[in-house]
């Protein structure tokens, strides 16, 4: 019987579940043979053998019974614990007992569920990250298209707002509620920019460029439009990208450089248009006496000079922009400058009666500059003086020293025109020529740059202007005290 | 040119030099010369004298030679006067300009003093009867 029960065991492990049906079959076969015989002694004589293999059998067969039930109850209970404790490792461990396909079945099936379960959450933690990173990239983007100077506009399929940048949002004047509300038009007020975004949309231009003056706080500003369409997959329009950068001090700085070489030519050929015709005369035997002839070639004489001048005063400029300029600094007076200057500027202000007043006094004004140039500084002041100045007008110069700030103060005052006072602080730009004065006087607009170059980048000092229009100009400068110098009074001439 | 009748040319500059050399050419060619610097002090002197011709430049303060033409024009008194331009920018006046105005000749600064008095000389030829 034992050897029995282990055959069907090792039967039931062999075959599974599905065995135990012909277990208990034998089992209660064997029962049933048990009871017969009982109930066959019972009534029949049969030999005591044949009744003690009767209860031998039932009795074994019926705690073989008892033993498999008990067992396999056990087994579900186990199996049910741990499914409901999803303890999978545990149950793995039971494939090894009688249960041990079911088990295993139970276990394959949690386990491919656990693996879809946990590749899911791997997919889902991936996405996670991902929209985050798409978050954070977007807003980086975001950020980059707000903070570009130049204006940016996007719109979308029916020509809505999708984006305006701050730039644009100034431009246009509208707030961020515009964007994503309505039709650009609706906020664009700029007509012709609003029908370029709608044509390059429907007809699907990639590039398009144009010059667009837009009307700002009472200010032209002058853009350019670059207009890109984006397309789909399907290459149709889904919208529209404008860009409009603004060129508005580039149109200044190519018409002031347009307006400079129109004065420059003007201003170089009119002097040589004089040694032209002077020259010219003189070969043609024009000039009749000794003193015509003298007359003739002094005007060539001081006309190649000032040539000269306005040539050096661009290369002056231009040395000292790029940095090539060589300073030559010594220790100057600059009254003794200015006493200089006044007497180079005399037969011109003596032609247009002009009084040139010079400040006698010099105390302890000296400064550590370059002589040529500082010369050029007051030659200018006293030229631009005079030559705005109207006739029987005075000019008058003066140098104060201020020992507590350790400065020179150079100052030209005149009784001329006078500057308007929306101009006066270009007056040191270089082109710049003021508007109502420029019938007064021809000039290039070269000399006060000049002026603020030496002053300012070569010598470290600073340019002033003050001035009443009609009632005259005071232009000046302030130049580091030089150290180390003795004070002395020279008394006056 | 006839002795008889010396022939009257204004030559308007605020550039004293060219003025003055203008003027020493035409005088020593037998005209008679009158000067002033801008086209303010042109348009008095043409009223008054009736120049035959005159020479302006184009760039002046005050009154530019173009506001003088249009003024000359506006006169009858000055209106036929013919008027060569002396220009340092070619390219500032137009052609259209120049026919509307009846500029008869526009000289371009560096010029030639001798080619300006064959051109004054040719201009008169043509519209003052000998």
């Amino acid at each position: 019987m034992k050897t029995v029960l282990i055959r069907v065991r090792k039967n039931v492990r062999a075959v599974g579940v599905r065995s135990y049906r012909y277990i208990f079959i034998i089992l209660f076969s064997l029962i049933a043979v048990g009871m017969i015989l009982l109930i066959v002694s019972a009534f029949a004589d049969v030999s005591r053998g044949v009744l003690l293999a009767g209860i031998i059998s039932a009795t074994t067969a019926s705690a073989c019974l008892a033993f498999f039930h008990f067992r396999l109850t056990t087994y579900i209970n186990q199996l049910t614990y741990l499914l409901k404790n999803a303890k999978l490792e545990h149950i793995k461990m039971k494939r090894a007992s009688d249960l041990g396909p079911l088990a295993e079945a139970i276990v394959e099936f949690i386990t491919g569920y656990v693996e879809k379960s946990e590749r899911i959450e791997t997919e889902q933690t991936e996405i996670s990250l991902q929209l985050q990173l798409l978050k954070k990239q977007k807003k980086n983007i975001e950020e980059i298209i707000y903070s570009i100077r130049d204006c940016v506009i996007v719109t979308d399929p029916f020509d809505r707002l999708l984006i305006a940048n701050d730039a644009a949002r100034e431009l246009f004047g509208f707030g961020a509620d515009a964007v994503g509300s309505g039709q650009i038009g609706e906020f664009i007020g700029h007509s012709d920019f609003v029908k370029t975004i709608l044509h390059s949309r429907r007809t699907g231009l990639r590039h398009v460029k144009h010059e667009f003056n837009f009307e700002t706080n009472e200010r032209t500003k002058i853009f350019d439009c670059i207009i890109s369409c984006v397309k789909d997959e399907q290459d149709v329009t889904s919208g529209v990208v404008a860009v409009l950068h603004d060129i508005t001090r580039e149109k200044q700085i190519s018409q002031m450089k347009s307006d400079f070489v129109s004065h420059v030519s003007h201003e170089l050929k009119t002097p040589l248009a004089s040694i032209n015709a002077y020259a010219e005369m003189l070969v043609d035997g024009e000039a009749q006496d000794t003193e015509t002839v003298n007359r003739f070639c002094s005007v060539i004489q001081t006309q190649a000079q000032r040539l000269n001048r306005l040539i050096e005063d661009i290369l002056n400029i231009s040395r000292i922009e790029s940095g090539l300029t060589k300073v030559k600094k010594e220790h100057l007076s600059v009254a003794i400058l200015i006493q200089d200057a006044a007497l180079m500027i005399d037969s011109y202000a003596r032609e247009k009666n002009i009084t040139v007043k010079i400040q006698a006094p010099i105390i302890c004004d000296q400064v550590y500059a370059d002589r040529d140039m500082v010369s050029q500084v007051i030659a200018n002041l006293l030229s631009n003086a005079v030559k705005y100045t109207p006739a029987g007008g005075t000019v008058e110069t003066a140098v104060q020293v201020n020992e507590a700030e350790q400065i020179v103060r150079v100052t030209v005052t005149d009784t001329g025109v006078g500057i308007p006072a929306g101009e006066i602080e270009h007056v040191f730009d270089k082109f710049y020529r003021v508007e109502a004065n420029k019938e007064c006087a021809k000039g290039t607009g070269l000399g006060l740059n000049l002026v603020k170059q030496i002053v300012e980048k070569v010598h470290g000092g600073k340019v002033f202007v003050t001035s009443t229009p009609g009632r005259g100009s005071t232009f000046g400068f302030d130049m580091p005290l030089a150290t180390g110098v003795t004070c002395k009074t020279v008394l006056e001439k | 040119m006839s002795e008889e009748k010396q022939l009257k040319v204004l030559v308007v500059d605020d550039e004293i030099h060219i003025v003055q050399v203008v003027a020493i050419k035409l005088r020593n060619n037998g005209f008679e010369v009158i000067t002033c610097e801008n086209g303010e002090q042109a348009l008095k002197l043409a009223t008054n004298e009736k120049p035959d011709l005159v020479v302006t430049d184009f760039q002046m303060p005050v009154m530019t030679g173009l506001e003088l033409v249009q003024n000359l024009r506006s006169n009858p008194d000055t209106a036929q006067i013919p008027v060569v331009m002396l220009t340092a920018r070619g390219f500032a006046l137009k052609e259209e300009q120049k026919e509307e105005l009846r500029i008869s000749a526009c000289v371009s600064k560096p010029f030639s003093p001798r080619e300006l008095l064959q051109s004054i000389e040719e201009i008169l030829k043509a519209t003052v009867p000998a």
